[in-house]
């Protein structure tokens, strides 16, 4: 049994963007690849109503949304844990909710953590742009459903009825800290870059700068004469990537980073603390080691 | 030749020798059209003397996926016949090149000269970065050398034509930009709405041509 379900956007929160897989194969156009940075927490959400894990999600960052359903509705909200309230009533995150038509679902104080996936179950009616809804930055008319203000309105054709049976109880809660310890690889360039910098840059935490959002985090960090070599030609750059800037400022890049740079890359996240480091927020500190 | 060397836990990274040069832009091209073919291969970042080559880890690992690239054959002086020449008109008039005056004094080049020696090259897309459809064009001719400006605009329009350093660009969308703009172009280089986004692609050529500002309005109405 289908219903048609349209969710309001009550207050849109800081930044709240549908977002799926995002798009690869279009990088050498320019394109960045986008999609929910926290893959992991992205497919519990999804997984949690029964939807296939490709389906799209609601990315919040920080401070969340109020958002009126019109109809009943199977929800779940994972990754950074949120107070959470449907009707002023709080309700779990990390499980299979049901809302009643009519209910009003508002996020509280954002408890650890940077950014909260919230899946409905069913199909959902947003416009996509060469195969994903994930918007990009320069060009929102792509994707007109996906960056979420006040007053927008996005339709879902909600079966959650036939699927509940698929609800697991493995659930993926992740631990959040805000002094974490990421795993990298030596990049392109390391072996360009100079000892000092090197040994600054393991030896020390580095605390995220307010410079931080889906194109990459600023770290407040300054490596002293970063380089010895002078001017690198653009090249390639991928999600992880840690970029030393002409100052010695590290950069890390992230899925809505431009697909070149000019900086040398001292080192990449391995692709399996990409999810942690999509959790961390302005003032949280990060620490690398050695893959 | 290239050298291969990994890049994260599912990329690696072609090196070719390290210069903008027509020649080595021909090598990644070929280069890029081959490993396209890849079936373990998810998505490449061409670049003017570099790929970047991302993998899928369940199908190959970067030792198994160096090896095959180690034994494409892949010739340089291919002419690619597929290659398009793409025909940009362009007006240099002052309104539509906030940048050409100061420029002039700059180089020591006049304002017409600097029109000239910018139409008279056909230009490769040397790679597509910075913005979604931005295309890198090379070589600029060496009178036309120049820096970027010291302090970046926060807004250039979109379809503005720039040069920085030896190579010149367009602006797909209105952006942040630090080049000279020395022209506009009535064209959309880049139309999310249209079912062909991208007007030009990494391996075209693309050619300038002089326009008048009535051209130019012309152009722009018929939306071209």
């Amino acid at each position: 049994m289908a219903n048609d379900l349209t969710l309001t956007f009550l207050q849109a929160g800081l930044q709240t963007t549908l977002q799926d897989k995002g798009r690869a194969g279009l990088q050498y156009l320019g394109v960045p690849v986008g999609g929910a940075l926290d893959i992991t927490s992205a497919a519990m959400a999804n997984h949690l109503v029964g939807n296939e894990k490709n389906v799209p999600v609601l990315e919040i960052t920080m401070t969340g949304p109020e958002i009126l359903f019109d109809s009943d509705a199977l929800i779940a909200l994972t990754g950074a844990p949120f107070e959470l309230y449907c009707d002023d009533k709080l309700v779990e995150n990390n499980t299979a909710i049901y809302l009643k038509s009519g209910s009003i679902l508002k996020f509280g104080k954002l408890k650890s953590g940077c950014r909260a996936y919230l899946a409905v179950a069913g199909e959902w009616n947003a416009k996509k742009w060469k195969d994903s809804v994930s918007p990009l930055l320069q060009v929102p008319e792509a994707t007109p459903d996906s960056i979420i203000k006040k007053g927008t309105k996005l339709k879902i054709n909600s079966a959650f009825l036939n699927k509940t049976g698929s609800w697991d109880k493995n659930k993926h809660t992740p631990i959040l800290s805000n002094r974490v310890r990421l795993r990298v690889k030596p990049g392109p360039e390391f072996d360009s870059i100079s000892r000092i910098a090197i040994a600054k840059f393991f030896g020390q935490g580095h605390e995220i700068s307010k410079d931080a959002n889906r194109m990459g985090y600023r770290l407040t960090t300054n490596l002293t004469n970063p380089e010895d070599r002078s001017e690198m030609i653009s090249s390639g750059i991928i999600p992880g990537t840690i970029q030393i800037t002409g100052s010695g400022q590290p950069i890390i890049l992230l899925k809505d980073a431009q697909t070149t740079g000019g900086y040398p890359r001292i080192a990449n996240i391995i692709n399996e603390d990409l999810d942690q480091l999509a959790q961390l927020k302005p003032g949280d500190e990060v620490w690398f080691s050695i893959a | 030749m290239i050298d291969i060397i990994p890049y994260g836990n599912s990329a690696l990274l072609i090196n070719f020798e390290q210069k903008i040069d027509a020649k080595i832009h021909h090598l990644v091209k070929g280069y890029f059209n081959s490993i396209s073919n890849l079936d373990e291969v998810t998505y490449q970042i061409p670049a003017y003397c570099s790929i970047t080559v991302i993998f899928d880890s369940q199908k190959t690992d970067f030792e198994s996926l160096k090896q095959k690239i180690e034994k494409l054959e892949i010739n340089s002086n291919e002419t690619y016949p597929d290659a398009r020449t793409i025909e940009i008109p362009v007006c240099y008039e002052k309104e539509y090149a906030p940048d050409l005056e100061s420029l002039s004094k700059d180089i020591n080049l006049n304002p017409q000269d600097i029109i000239t020696q910018h139409t008279s090259v056909t230009y490769d897309v040397y790679m597509m970065g910075f913005l979604p459809g931005f295309p890198y064009l090379g070589e600029l001719p060496k009178a036309l050398e120049c820096k970027r400006k010291s302090t970046p605009r926060k807004q250039v329009k979109a379809g503005s034509v720039a040069i920085a350093g030896n190579q010149t660009g367009i602006y797909p969308t209105d952006a942040p930009g630090g080049w000279q703009l020395i022209g506009q172009t009535p064209l959309k280089i880049f139309n999310a709405l249209d079912e062909n986004a991208f007007l030009i692609k990494m391996g075209d050529k693309v050619k300038f041509k002089s326009i008048s500002s009535e051209t130019f309005k012309t152009l722009q109405q018929n939306g071209k």
